[in-house]
């Protein structure tokens, strides 16, 4: 292969194989158009489940919660992961796109697949919900669909591992990978893990569907959830790689210890899949050590690598801030970041609300024992719209900012609006978020179309707070589909009409250019003194050289530990003693 | 000398950590071998030796 289809990113240095620049455009905008349609069912949705409106009619509010399941969590997201492992093993380390006609074949196969499972839902003929647990019944074409979609997506996760093998024996690279293509790696290893239990339920699904053969109610759920669950795990672990490269891009972020950043990825990779059995924690056939043991991620591996993360992330960008000369006080690192940068605001958002919310609810939640309060109410998809909304579609918009001028070469459209709707947008998850949790709180069931009961032979009734907590989630749903639209309208405007980037001049602001091109973090001439100062043992209160990132990490746990003890205090009032 | 990836120089054996975390087929391999044992496997053997409910 020629270096003729290579050229050279003025901003970055880095060499982009044409081929595989292709590719993971082709699979970005698929992404988005994913996007689109999950975002239209959230508003449907939310319309719905706030009681005052009452939007659809239940057969139409099941389906559209199924379309809405399929084209955020499956679509939108995996196509986007697609897109995330070409550029990491190709862009990130110079390499160059083995079999690109495999790709295309694969890229063909997984939206064949995507197509036929978005009409068997919108005609009704695949009314299974996300989960399609059997004995409920879809066309077989739906089940076909998955398959022929996982087909694909399992073909570009080999893809991704021959690109690394081939780019190691033509030494594209020296040593070890990026840690941004080792968190890569960890995804795909992930994504694997997911696709084989994918493989290992559809195909029998499908051929129960033709009449073919008997399935298991119980064991598909145990195996469905292998799929179901681990693959919100590649979302992390392409999320946490994300937050590495934003952080370098925006603010010159360090890796603050790559031994114990790649440990964690490691931990992911050994541990993190088996959270599936979360859903299986009300299950019967199911015994309590199973169920401790997976649902501890084998004993709590894989949150200390979220922790792990969540630490070295943030101190990571405090370093690179303080390397560029924000040393004063606590704070001045972060007061002075590049808040208008909507690669920055996204990356800050989603490492805050993932923590915060999505983390410390998804551990409390998935204790066995305080789960049996929470299972099948609104705060698990309080919990989920956290992690996978707030945590890596933010991360995944704030890398498209930069996607946008780096391999589709434009400028970013609607630049003043680009720069708000990454608060808009965390701003509505927030608020949609928090107030699904608190009426989750009150005992509100989620996957449900009317939760006054009517015509039902039996009353039930909640208390008037969550009315007004419905309405607020709607008002949150609906601020973060507006964020999710502008998000669209952009990069559709950008990548089809766009105006050409030509060359970034640095030193210069430029309209549709993320700071961090235009202006490079580049630390300061004196950084050698700068990194010994900042080491000085007994230096801001012994917090070490990020101390800013020790204070906000004492505030998360004080936090995790007042969540914590709340839920065991609220379990104890389940069972009155005496 | 190490390189800031923790890279050793030319002339340093590369450490046994560092050698495994760059395999990434044994990642794969464990990561695989312990979803299937502890999950997967473990689950299946729990569902299959239920005893069948006794009729009320």
């Amino acid at each position: 292969m020629t270096d003729s289809n290579f050229r050279t990113c003025g901003s970055t240095g880095l060499k982009v194989h044409g081929p595989a620049e292709l590719l993971i455009k082709a699979n970005a905008v698929v992404s988005v158009v994913a996007l689109l349609i999950g975002a239209i069912g959230a508003v449907l949705l939310v319309l719905t489940r706030w009681q005052a409106v009452h939007l659809l009619s239940a057969p139409w509010y099941y389906r559209i919660l199924g379309v809405h399941g399929m084209s955020m969590l499956i679509f939108f997201i995996i196509f986007f992961e697609m897109a995330v492992l070409y550029f990491a093993s190709t862009v990130v380390i110079n390499a160059r796109q083995v079999m690109p006609k495999l790709g295309w074949a694969s890229f063909g196969l997984m939206v064949v697949g995507a197509v036929m499972v978005e009409v068997m839902m919108w005609t009704g003929k695949a009314d299974v919900l996300f989960t399609s647990y059997v004995p409920l019944r879809a066309d077989p074409l739906f089940y076909l669909g998955v398959i022929l979609f996982a087909v694909g997506a399992l073909i570009v996760t080999s893809m991704f591992f021959a690109n690394l093998v081939v780019a190691k024996r033509e030494k594209r690279y020296e040593g070890s990978v990026p840690l941004v293509t080792f968190g890569a790696v960890a995804a795909a290893i992930i994504a694997i893990i997911t696709l084989l239990h994918g493989a290992a339920i559809y195909i029998p699904t499908f051929l129960w569907s033709l009449g073919l053969m008997e399935v298991d109610a119980q064991i598909y759920r145990l195996i469905w959830w292998g799929l179901g669950h681990s693959s919100q795990q590649i979302n992390v672990a392409a999320m946490v790689a994300i937050w590495y490269m934003l952080g370098a891009l925006t603010v010159g972020a360090v890796v603050i210890n790559e031994k114990i950043s790649r440990l964690a990825f490691v931990l992911y990779i050994l541990f993190i899949s088996m959270a599936s059995a979360h859903h299986l924690l009300v299950d019967p056939g199911m015994g309590p050590t199973w169920k401790i043991v997976n649902t501890s991620y084998f004993m709590y591996m894989a949150v200390l690598a979220s922790m792990i993360h969540g630490f070295t992330v943030p101190a990571g960008m405090e370093l690179g801030q303080r390397l560029r000369g924000f040393t004063s006080g606590l704070f001045e690192w972060l007061r002075k970041a590049p808040w208008s940068d909507p690669g920055f605001s996204s990356l800050v958002f989603s490492v805050v609300v993932f923590g915060f919310v999505g983390g410390i609810t998804g551990v409390t939640i998935g204790t066995e024992q305080i789960n049996i309060i929470v299972h099948n109410t609104l705060r698990v998809p309080g919990h989920f719209h956290a992690t996978v909304v707030s945590g890596t579609a933010m991360a995944f918009m704030g890398a498209t900012y930069y996607l946008i001028p780096l391999i589709f070469r434009k400028r970013v459209a609607f630049w003043g609006l680009a720069k708000i709707q990454p608060y808009l947008f965390a701003l509505g998850m927030l608020i949609f978020t928090m107030s699904m949790t608190f009426a989750g709180s009150f005992g509100v069931p989620r996957r449900h179309w009317d939760i006054t009961f009517s015509q039902a032979p039996f009353g039930i009734e909640f208390s008037p707070a969550v009315d007004l907590l419905l309405g607020i989630v709607a008002l949150g749903g609906l601020m973060a589909a507006t964020g999710a639209f502008i998000f669209v309208a952009i990069a559709v405007k950008s990548v089809f009409f766009g105006e050409p980037l030509g060359e970034i001049t640095r030193g210069t602001a430029m309209v549709g250019v993320p700071a961090g091109l235009t202006h490079p973090p580049v630390h300061s001439s004196n950084v050698d003194e700068l990194n010994a100062e900042l080491h000085q043992p007994g230096r801001s209160w012994r917090l070490g050289p990020a101390p800013g990132t020790v204070v906000l990490v004492g505030v998360f746990l004080l936090a995790f530990v007042v969540y914590f003890f709340v839920n065991w205090k609220v379990l104890s009032f389940v069972w009155k003693i005496g | 000398m190490a390189d800031l990836r923790g890279n050793p120089g030319p002339d340093e054996p590369i450490p046994l950590g560092q050698r495994l975390f760059d395999n990434f087929f044994l990642l794969l391999i464990a990561g695989i071998v312990i979803m299937t044992v502890i999950y997967t496997a473990w689950g299946l053997w729990e569902v299959v030796s239920l005893p069948p409910a006794t009729l009320p």
